[in-house]
């Protein structure tokens, strides 16, 4: 962006710690009048050097560093991670633990939705509609805490299967917090359908296009929304959900209000996931019985070779590209997060759009600084 | 349109300049590409054989080898293969040319590769640092040129 502005022009810099972005980035945005000109994102405020670090870790010791690129997507991050090694290694995980996989990264990508939906919500000055879903996605925290014993950064998932089994009652608490869920997105529903303030603010705002998506590189729901059907549950699918009867959520006007709404439809279709693959789980080991390593050893050699592996995160494609030089480290791992085309695409996203629409259609994008900075 | 017939497509496009090319699954091929032709590889890919989605692009310091590998993870909306495109450059001078023409999400994963490898993109439309302060630009911190590079144990660490 050229900095030089004209007598009538403005620069303005939002951030590094902005209500329009939870995460430390800056937005340099030029305007004219309420016009935006032109914009700039700046990143590497948080850089956390996850790439650098995990090449002097062992495989197991990767694990807790990966969930922290991104707190909100930790156990897609996990899966990304874990089945990257899986393939190098040639481990097939049992039946049992590939359900209580899908089991966990769904209830996790109902959380962070959750949460996208109420930052977003106060974002636009709903501050009320901040506490209710936040209230909703501590229940769903506290499914994944029984579970995994924790409830951002989880390190549930093993080389060839998981941690622990689903405890007892799991399932009965999963049905009463389903219930929960249901009650209090239906009634948010109604708000975002009838709340004329809300319509004004979102309905046309911030409109991608497909092709331009696409350009961009946009994956998950900001995809989704503007009428593609990808996603990587579907495309290229892992784990069990080929067995699993879903469809992929999408909208087509592109704006922020079916963005929205993608990620609103997502949470129910993810729920009907979690309840299918309980019904569907069979009773079987979590890990198989031929495994080539230790599991108390925190040591593993894993084989000469290089792979690339990608989940459907909360917020889109995420990818690990690994290579192995046969010994007990990754050589080199390579996170491809969806959030950096998501943060790349916001200059040319709000061009032309109004100042106060900024926050609403940055905010819409659900991006996470944490995990583009990495 | 499966992973042989775009294997075939491609070698038959540029003889020359595609080598290496590997089928490791129905969804994952491999290739790689002279970095004189890369950017016309990545537009026939996205014109020619639906490779519209650029997944990432990076690099691998094979200090070893006396080389950095570019590469490229080319995906498709329509359909399910991912290429992994690799480029062998020098690693005393690395240069190759920006695919931002083509693909206008590889922007910042040219700069990050910039910063952390030292690999020079010509014709980028803006190379410089993306998430590192300006004073570390110039250490390359993802090159395997430190003290103590290979570490062939854990354990210092278990």
């Amino acid at each position: 962006m050229d900095t030089n502005v004209g007598p009538d022009e403005m620069l303005i810099h939002m951030g590094p710690q902005h209500v329009a972005q939870p995460g430390p980035f800056r937005l340099n945005v030029k305007v004219k009048g309420e016009t935006v000109q032109d914009s700039e994102v700046e990143l590497g405020f948080i850089h956390k050097g996850i790439e650098k670090i995990l090449e002097s870790k062992t495989y197991l010791q990767g694990i807790p560093v990966v969930d922290r690129a991104c707190y909100l997507a930790a156990l897609s991050n996990e899966e990304a991670f874990v089945g990257s090694v899986e393939k190098l290694v040639g481990i097939e995980p049992t039946e049992r633990s590939q359900y209580i996989r899908v089991i966990v990264e769904e209830l996790s990508r109902i959380q962070s939705h959750l949460l996208g939906y109420a930052e977003y919500a106060s974002f636009l000055g709903f501050v009320s509609m901040f506490m209710y879903p936040i209230a909703v996605r501590e229940k769903v925290l506290e499914l994944l805490e029984m579970t995994t014993g924790a409830r951002i950064t989880h390190s549930y998932l093993r080389f060839g299967g998981v941690r622990d089994d689903l405890p007892e009652g799991f399932e009965a608490k999963c049905k009463e917090t389903f219930e929960y869920v249901r009650k209090g997105v239906e009634e948010w529903g109604e708000l975002m359908k009838t709340d004329m303030i809300y319509r004004e603010r979102t309905v046309g705002v911030g409109v991608l296009t497909p092709d331009l998506a696409k350009d961009l590189g946009v994956s998950g729901p900001p995809l989704r929304a503007t009428g593609v059907a990808f996603d990587i549950r579907k495309d290229d699918p892992y784990l069990v959900y080929d067995d699993l009867d879903f469809k992929v959520c999408t909208e087509t006007a592109g704006d922020i209000d079916a963005r929205i709404w993608v990620r609103v439809a997502e949470i129910y279709e993810s729920m009907y996931i979690v309840e299918q693959a309980l019904d569907q789980i069979p009773s079987g080991p979590l890990f198989p019985e031929n495994l080539p390593y230790d599991r108390r050893s925190p040591v593993m050699r894993v084989p000469e070779g290089e792979v690339f592996y990608r989940v459907e995160d909360p917020r889109g494609e995420m990818g690990f590209y690994m290579v192995s030089d046969g010994s007990d480290k990754p050589y080199r791992v390579k996170i491809r997060g969806p959030v950096y085309p998501t943060m790349q695409a916001l200059p040319p996203l709000i061009k032309g759009t109004q100042l106060a629409d900024v926050v609403a259609i940055a905010g819409s994008m659900d991006a996470c600084t944490s995990e583009a900075d990495r | 349109m499966d992973a042989e017939k775009i294997i075939d497509s491609l070698t038959s496009k540029f003889p020359e300049a595609i080598s290496d090319t590997n089928i490791e699954s129905e969804r994952r091929i491999s290739a790689y590409a002279d970095a004189d032709n890369i950017v016309d590889v990545c537009q026939y890919l996205k014109d020619e054989l639906q490779f519209g989605h650029l997944s990432s692009e990076t690099a691998v310091d094979l200090i070893q080898k006396n080389e950095i590998d570019v590469v490229y993870h080319i995906g498709s909306y329509d359909h399910p293969v991912v290429l992994t495109l690799k480029a062998k450059l020098p690693r005393d001078n690395p240069q190759i040319e920006s695919v931002v023409p083509v693909y206008w999400n590889a922007n910042w994963y040219e700069r990050e590769t910039y910063e952390l490898f030292g690999v020079q993109y010509t014709n980028h439309p803006d190379l410089r640092n993306l998430v590192l302060p300006d004073e570390l630009l110039g250490e390359w911190p993802l090159r395997k040129d430190y003290k103590g590079f290979p570490q062939n144990t854990a354990k210092n660490l278990v």
